[in-house]
């Protein structure tokens, strides 16, 4: 094993690891992140595979494809950090609303 | 004109050196129900002492003119508005207006009125800079909403009961005025553009939205398309 493959795969555990303990506690969760790492690893572990996908996609090299589906996953993580700022929002919108009603001054 | 059931809400954010004289002129016209909403100025926006006769209104945080606006809609309802009028705390807006504003609405023409630049002769005082913004604005408009008026983010506007029970504002920024169309759209409410006269004064300019804000609001639109 290559130094780079034992410094991905600690950080893909790492970041693993991490999910479950402080984010997600349902077993479904688990399951998605435990096969989640499963491919990350074996792609780390045997890199060639992923030349075999990416050319049974039409795509020239693994690495190619890693990087595509990383730009779709960064993007569906952004979107879903928006809209999970949007309602964060919304709700401290409501609550200092609430506020300056309750406390209206007449002069 | 019975002024006594026209309530006018001014969103403030750091003004204060214009607004007790507009409070002033709008209560010699005659306008008694004034809500003044301070969207979490840093500092004292009276100059000193506020004016008689105000409701007032305090956000602790900013959070944006979108904001201020629902805030003060809400609390005219309380207060039993019939008709909300949207005023600026910077000065650019003529009291004077308000009457023409109105008028549609108490005669029954439409639902919601908004103040338009261009009805009237393009003002000499408009920077062409804006000129070029507010065209633009005009079209992003027409995009998002079909809706293509005259003029875009003219703040000056008036609403009736129906349109401010119906109208919801979420857009806590400067996008809160395509929102506003949108929501004229989704409700099946009757707008109209009013001419109305700008003063683009020095301190105006410095309050008012930069070409950067513009593009900021673009962005804005989007988002609220896409998540919404």
């Amino acid at each position: 094993m290559t130094g780079i493959q034992l410094l991905l795969i600690f950080g893909v555990s790492v970041l693993g690891i991490y999910y479950v303990i402080r984010l997600r506690k349902t077993v479904a969760d688990l399951m998605l992140m435990l096969a989640l790492i499963g491919i990350a690893v074996s792609f780390i572990l045997w890199p060639e595979l992923t030349n075999k996908i990416a050319h049974g996609l039409g795509v020239g090299r693994g690495a190619d494809l890693v990087y595509y589906v990383c730009i779709l996953l960064f993007s569906f993580a952004l979107l879903k950090l928006y809209s999970r700022m949007r309602k964060l929002e919304q709700e401290f919108t409501r609550l200092v609303r609430e506020d300056a009603l309750k406390n209206v001054e007449k002069f | 004109m019975n002024q006594n059931f026209i309530h006018i809400v001014i969103p403030v954010y750091n003004h204060g050196k214009e607004l007790n004289a507009i409070v002033d002129s709008l209560q010699q016209l005659g306008y008694r129900h004034i809500i003044v909403v301070n969207d979490g100025s840093g500092r004292d926006i009276f100059n000193g002492s506020p004016p008689k006769g105000i409701s007032y209104l305090k956000h602790r945080v900013n959070l944006g003119q979108g904001a201020a606006l629902q805030t003060g809609f809400l609390q005219a309802l309380k207060n039993g508005a019939q008709i909300v009028v949207c005023f600026d705390a910077d000065g650019q807006h003529n009291p004077h207006d308000i009457q023409a504003l109105v008028a549609p609405l108490l005669n029954a023409e439409a639902d919601l009125t908004t103040g338009s630049r261009f009805l009237s002769e393009a003002p000499e005082s408009m920077p062409w800079g804006r000129r070029l913004l507010v065209r633009a604005g005009r079209f992003v408009n027409y995009l998002f909403t079909g809706i293509l008026l005259t003029d875009a983010h003219n703040g000056l506007r008036a609403l009736n009961r129906n349109a401010i029970e119906k109208i919801r504002i979420t857009e806590n920024r400067m996008a809160h005025a395509t929102e506003i169309l949108f929501e004229v759209k989704k409700h099946g409410l009757i707008l109209k553009e009013v001419p109305v006269n700008i003063n683009y004064t020095a301190y105006s300019r410095r309050h008012g939205q930069s070409s950067w804000n513009s593009i900021k609001i673009f962005f804005d639109i989007l988002f609220y398309k896409l998540f919404t």
